[in-house]
């Protein structure tokens, strides 16, 4: 059980390893929250919230990237489909800046829909890494 | 093993409860949630979904994906009436005139029933779980039922089609709408 291995996991490098992976998960789940928000507002999205979420996304995906380094196969692989994802999200929000109108809207919409996929993939590392924790204290 | 899940309640205030509770047994990593969502079964037989209403193409796919996965959780019984039910909810956010029938919504409210009773509301989630006792003694504590299918198994499904983006209308973090938020 995940939270058995989290109890007995080594301390050192390995804890915090996967703290990053967590903290790594809860910046691109507040990213995939505020892009969201934002894309929700009544008045519409303004061109200063766009650059604020641009430079979020900035600051996650050099985390993700940072974090890809220590981790193995199928960790690292999930972790660099959602720094695509990331860079994708990236793009969208800096196209949004140069837009206006509905276009801007597509863009921000489009952006959204690479965090959550971003967020999706940086579960299933999450998982994978619990899974293997686990599969360890057995 | 990754698992997609229905905890069905009288009370949507019990699903909002339940939602919570998946969330904190993710912190505690007992499991890991990749997303949830909450919806409602209204007297009409409607199903309504709590979304920050962001986009109306996001919105009937938030719709369909609901309906699908609610009649893919019933299992292959289900299937049918799951797209059809997804219609429905499509209809019912208003995103496409064509969806709003009075006869899809009745073959949806007739085969996925069984699922989602009138009046009842679920928290519907992605999960992976290494055993389903954490999530199962949750939510029977909060007096709710569970439906479970593995999500290999849907996607095994003959009807399985990627026009109903299950994973694409989950909120990958706990979302409460304001009328739930304490």
């Amino acid at each position: 059980m995940a939270q058995q291995a989290t109890a007995s996991a080594k301390p050192g490098n390995e804890a915090k390893v996967k703290d990053a992976i967590e903290h790594l998960r809860s910046a691109t789940q507040d990213l995939h929250k505020s892009i969201s928000d934002a894309a929700a507002k009544r008045s519409g999205v303004t061109k200063a919230d766009v650059a604020a979420l641009a430079e979020k996304t900035k600051s996650v995906v050099r985390s993700a990237k940072a974090t890809i380094d220590t981790q193995k196969g199928n960790v690292a692989k999930h972790l660099t489909d959602a720094v695509k994802h990331l860079e994708a999200t990236q793009a969208n929000l800096s196209d949004s800046l140069k837009a206006t109108g509905t276009t801007l809207d597509t863009s921000v919409k489009k952006g959204l829909m690479e965090a959550r996929a971003s967020a999706q993939k940086i579960s299933e590392a999450v998982a994978e890494k619990r899974a293997a924790n686990s599969a360890k204290t057995k | 093993m990754r698992n997609y899940i229905a905890a069905v309640f009288d009370d949507s205030r019990k699903a909002y409860e339940a939602l919570h509770q998946l969330w904190e047994l993710d912190g505690s990593g007992d499991i890991t949630v990749h997303g949830t969502g909450v919806v409602h079964r209204d007297e009409l037989g409607l199903i309504q979904v709590d979304t920050k209403e962001t986009h109306p193409v996001l919105g009937t796919a938030i719709g369909v994906g609901v309906g699908a996965l609610l009649g893919a959780l019933a299992g292959p019984v289900g299937a049918a009436g799951g797209a059809g039910i997804g219609a429905a909810t499509g209809g019912t956010l208003g995103m496409i005139a064509d969806l709003d029938r009075a006869d899809t919504r009745q073959e949806a409210a007739d085969e996925t029933g069984f699922v989602l009773g009138v009046g009842q509301s679920a928290v519907i989630a992605d999960v992976s779980e290494d055993w389903t006792t954490p999530i199962d003694s949750r939510i029977h504590k909060l007096g709710g039922k569970v439906y479970r299918r593995p999500r290999s198994d849907i996607r095994d499904d003959a009807w399985y089609s990627p026009a109903y983006p299950y994973g694409y209308y989950l909120y990958p973090y706990e979302y409460v709408p304001p009328p739930y938020a304490c």
